[in-house]
């Protein structure tokens, strides 16, 4: 089976192991079968040697958490993600992985309404304890009401996404105005760009991706704001259109994109000289989502962003390995993910930290669910200027 | 609802988990059949792996050796695991190959003739820390560098750091005897491994070496490690801490000409100084390196020395002049002493990516490990440019300089037709003009399968012979790790354990 991999890509393994302590899963397993290397090499061995796509060797291709750590490992600058997203859009066009239920599940994200009446159904069921929300990776609580997004601005987008916007919205109005105190106009993007197609692509949904991707480029054409985004894995996904449907057009949509805490790192000085803060007096762990450090390498500036607004922020000693939640991995692979979460939360442990800040909604309710603390960086932020200005 | 709704979920995600362990379940087409019953049987069903993904990855490690042929694979977590699996193993007429990382660079993880591998990667815990012994037992699965970080709130360290230490286990460290850029100053693995805990080929376990100073009797432990797996499974080991030192100077010289580099690291030794490393890095490393690790290497320079000095810190300040000094004397165009850790940590990330960036430059590479006397350093890195220049191929060179144990790269490209044999032919002529040079075959990667054949050009057929006599006082039925080190001559006896590698390999 010819996976359509890039020979050049898929030879510049030379098998060294360095991405081995980067891996989550050969972390938690110590197989070849769960590592980087490996996978590369089986990869190899199918699409070079000829090898069969066995049941095991698409296991090991399935439990990949997609987290890119081994990215920032490589010496040779592997792109391992896109040799992942490849080998999984061939082995899904085989119809060998992501099932038809998985399928329809994800294609609803497309459907804003329908996305948001489901999750006002799926709240009104966890209040009344008909749903198993641990089992799932659930949040206990979900709201049932959304204040509505408002438009204050034209300076930037703000990117509110599928889920996050249904699920968390009171992040994107925390962050909103966390923006506006920092002096930007913001008008948040909702039915304008409904997904950014992240999970797509990690599911081996190619076509759907590219199409949705789309719809969300030309949702914000028409001028060059910068569109802001309060999710790593969202972000991650939007700067790498250009790579995907590999236009120019393309390319500028992604140079427009940033991860928020990046955007607001240059802006400190604007945010801290509205009025003097009084910092909150908690110690936070800062949690690096893998698509924030390793995909978009712009975790810095979240500690930058958020230290004059806490009393303490620790980084964790883990060398950033993924937490395990990994978009929908946390429900397909729950054991594994909840393996790597487990490393996780002893890493919180150790630094002393009573809260945890987390850039991305997926990490962050992967985390909750096993009992931590967990916020948005800006949530935090917010909380520290509202404080100050009553 | 709520049942439905809950059954559902459980359905789904049942019926997965129904799927994943029917996976795990070896092959029924397997001929090991037999064999592979009787390991779960003994091991547990979760901690052993038949499949051909599995075997295929288990059959070989970071050389460029494919011909590696794994049969079961084996995940022990404990002695008594691995002490069932030799057991089982026996049984069925199967040799036994130990791996750690797969980090090796001359195949001595690649099994040879479908044994039963056995993964020693869930061994990997700390088991005992000794300060006032200066003595931690660890078991063989635990990565080097995570030894470390758990010694550090210690204010101790294991000192042997091969450039893979973010990787490699400390199994494989004593199975290789492994070097790194600061045993120079403070030895190879094998003089801060005081004990090892060994299951031997007949399932007995014994523990080879003390934690007294001078143990009576022979050095079993001295001739165990080293020993590439073929005298036994390590499955516990006692290291030497070593406290760190109070002060640490790293510098960085870049030099205009290979030579005057080559020449600076003989001065350093001859004026007296002991660094704690001495690593030189050409043009062509440099480039690779810099791409990945962002430390400030020069690029424009022919060669660097990457020098440390440590010790007391008024020491090291007279060490580090005195360095720097020498250095300049020799036409070093640049000296750079790194400012603080962070400097120094990205300078040494660096250094011990540079096999790992090679890609950078060739997907594919080859490389020796020869050791040459370090007065005729000079002479030996112009012959190696002249022999690879010669062979139209590229080398990249990035050796521990202080102790003349050189790691020249040959880079290529194994997709161009006739490669193979042009670095072959030329790897082929560096081993010979290194021994020529007065040299050694390896200085720190091992032999394995890679550089087996030339055993005979630096032993004679007596010296293989004893070696051989030796080996079999630990292994008399060749069992462990069969095939590695001595030239096929010399093990004959190791061929009755190989069975015949079917044609069609691991996805037979």
């Amino acid at each position: 089976m010819h996976l359509g991999l890039d020979d050049d890509e898929l030879v510049a393994c030379v098998a060294c192991g360095l991405c081995l302590p980067h891996c989550p899963t050969f972390v938690i397993t110590g197989r070849d079968t769960e590592s980087p290397r490996g996978r590369i090499a089986l990869m190899r061995a199918v699409q070079n040697e000829g090898a069969p796509v066995t049941d095991d060797l698409i296991r090991s291709m399935e439990t990949c958490v997609q987290c890119r750590g081994c990215e920032t490992a490589c010496p040779s600058a592997v792109p391992f993600g896109h040799l992942m997203e490849g080998t999984r859009a061939a082995l899904a066009g085989a119809g060998r992985i992501t099932p038809r239920w998985q399928r329809l599940a994800l294609r609803t994200l497309r459907h804003r309404r329908l996305l948001l009446a489901g999750s006002t159904l799926l709240a009104l069921a966890i209040r009344l304890r008909l749903v198993p929300t641990k089992r799932l990776g659930l949040p206990a609580r979900m709201p049932l009401r959304r204040p509505p997004l408002r438009t204050s601005g034209d300076d930037v987008w703000l990117f509110t996404g599928c889920v996050m916007d249904a699920w968390q919205r009171d992040v994107h109005l925390a962050v909103q105005r966390v923006l506006e105190a920092a002096g930007a106009g913001v008008e948040p993007t909702g039915g304008a760009a409904p997904c950014c197609g992240a999970l797509h692509i990690h599911a081996g949904l190619e076509a759907e991706t590219k199409a949705m991707a789309r719809r969300v480029m030309d949702g914000l054409s028409g001028d060059d704001r910068p569109i802001l985004v309060d999710a790593a894995g969202c972000g991650a996904s939007l700067k790498d259109y250009g790579h995907l449907l590999g236009t120019d057009e393309a390319r500028a949509f992604s140079a427009r994109v940033f991860d928020v805490h990046e955007w607001l790192a240059e802006r400190l000085v604007e945010l801290r000289s509205r009025r003097p803060v009084d910092p909150l007096d908690v110690t936070v762990a800062v949690q690096d989502p893998c698509h924030l450090r390793h995909v978009q390498r712009a975790h810095q500036a979240v500690p930058a962003v958020l230290a004059p607004f806490v009393a303490d922020v620790v980084a964790l000693d883990d060398d950033g390995l993924c937490c395990g939640a990994g978009g929908a991995y946390s429900v397909m692979e729950a054991e594994l993910s909840r393996a790597i979460r487990d490393r996780k939360t002893a890493a919180v442990a150790r630094s002393g930290a009573t809260v945890v800040a987390s850039a991305n909604p997926g990490c962050s309710l992967h985390l909750a669910a096993a009992g931590l603390d967990v916020r948005h960086p800006l949530e935090l932020v917010d909380q520290a200027l509202s404080a100050s200005r009553s | 609802m709520a049942r439905t709704l809950a059954d559902a979920t459980r359905r789904v995600l049942g019926s997965r988990r129904r799927g994943d362990r029917a996976a795990a379940v070896p092959g029924a087409d397997d001929t090991d059949a037999a064999l592979v019953a009787d390991l779960v049987e003994a091991i547990g069903a979760d901690r052993v792996r038949a499949d051909a993904a599995a075997r295929y990855l288990a059959s070989r490690d970071a050389s460029i050796y494919k011909e590696g042929n794994a049969g079961p694979v084996c995940y022990p977590g404990s002695t008594s695991d691995v002490v069932e699996c030799v057991k089982v193993a026996t049984r069925h007429a199967r040799a036994v190959s130990p791996r750690g990382a797969g980090t090796g660079l001359a195949g001595g993880a690649a099994p040879l003739g479908q044994p039963v591998v056995l993964s020693m990667t869930r061994m990997d815990r700390l088991l005992e820390i000794d300060l006032d012994n200066g003595v931690a037992w660890v078991q063989p699965g635990m990565v080097n560098l995570d030894l470390s970080r758990a010694l550090a709130p210690h204010g101790v360290h294991y000192a042997p750091d091969p450039s893979s230490q973010a990787a490699c286990t400390i199994g494989g460290n004593v199975a290789n005897n492994s070097g790194g850029p600061h045993c120079l100053a403070y030895g190879v693995t094998s003089a801060h491994v005081l004990a090892v805990e060994v299951v031997m080929s007949d399932a007995s376990v014994v523990t080879l070496g003390d934690l007294t100073a001078e143990p009576a009797g022979y050095d079993l432990r001295g001739a165990f490690v080293g020993s590439e797996g073929m005298c036994g499974i390590a499955t516990a080991v006692a290291v030497r801490l070593t406290r760190n030192p109070p002060a640490v100077r790293t510098m960085l010289l870049s030099f205009d000409d290979v030579s005057d580099a080559a020449t600076t690291v003989s001065a350093i030794i001859a004026a007296g100084i002991v660094p704690a490393a001495i690593e030189m890095m050409d043009q062509r490393c440099v480039t690779a390196v810099e791409d990945f690790a962002q430390a400030g290497y020069p690029r424009d320079a022919a060669a660097v020395l990457l020098v440390e000095v440590d010790g007391p810190a008024g020491g090291v300040a007279i060490a580090g002049e005195r360095v720097a000094d020498i250095a300049r004397r020799n036409q070093a165009i640049s000296v750079r002493t790194a400012a603080d850790d962070d400097e120094r940590a990205r300078l040494w990330k660096g250094r011990k990516s540079a096999f790992g960036a090679v890609a950078n430059v060739m997907p594919d590479y080859y490389l020796h490990d020869t050791v040459v006397p370090r007065t005729r350093l000079v002479e030996v890195l112009e012959r190696i440019y002249e022999i690879v220049d010669r062979h139209d191929l590229i080398v990249l060179n990035v050796f521990h300089a202080g102790d003349g144990n050189l790691h020249p790269i040959l880079a290529y490209d194994s997709r161009v037709p006739g490669t193979g044999e042009r670095v072959q032919a030329a790897g082929r002529e560096i081993i010979e003009m290194s021994l020529d040079m007065g040299g050694a075959l390896t200085g720190e990667h091992g032999i394995g399968v890679e550089k087996r054949e030339y055993m005979n050009r630096m032993f004679s057929a007596v010296d293989l012979d004893q070696q051989s006599r030796l080996r079999a006082s630990f292994d008399p039925h060749c069992r462990m790790n069969p095939g590695k080190v001595l030239p096929s001559a010399h093990s004959c006896s190791d061929i009755g354990a190989l069975r015949a590698s079917d044609a069609a390999g691991v996805w037979g």
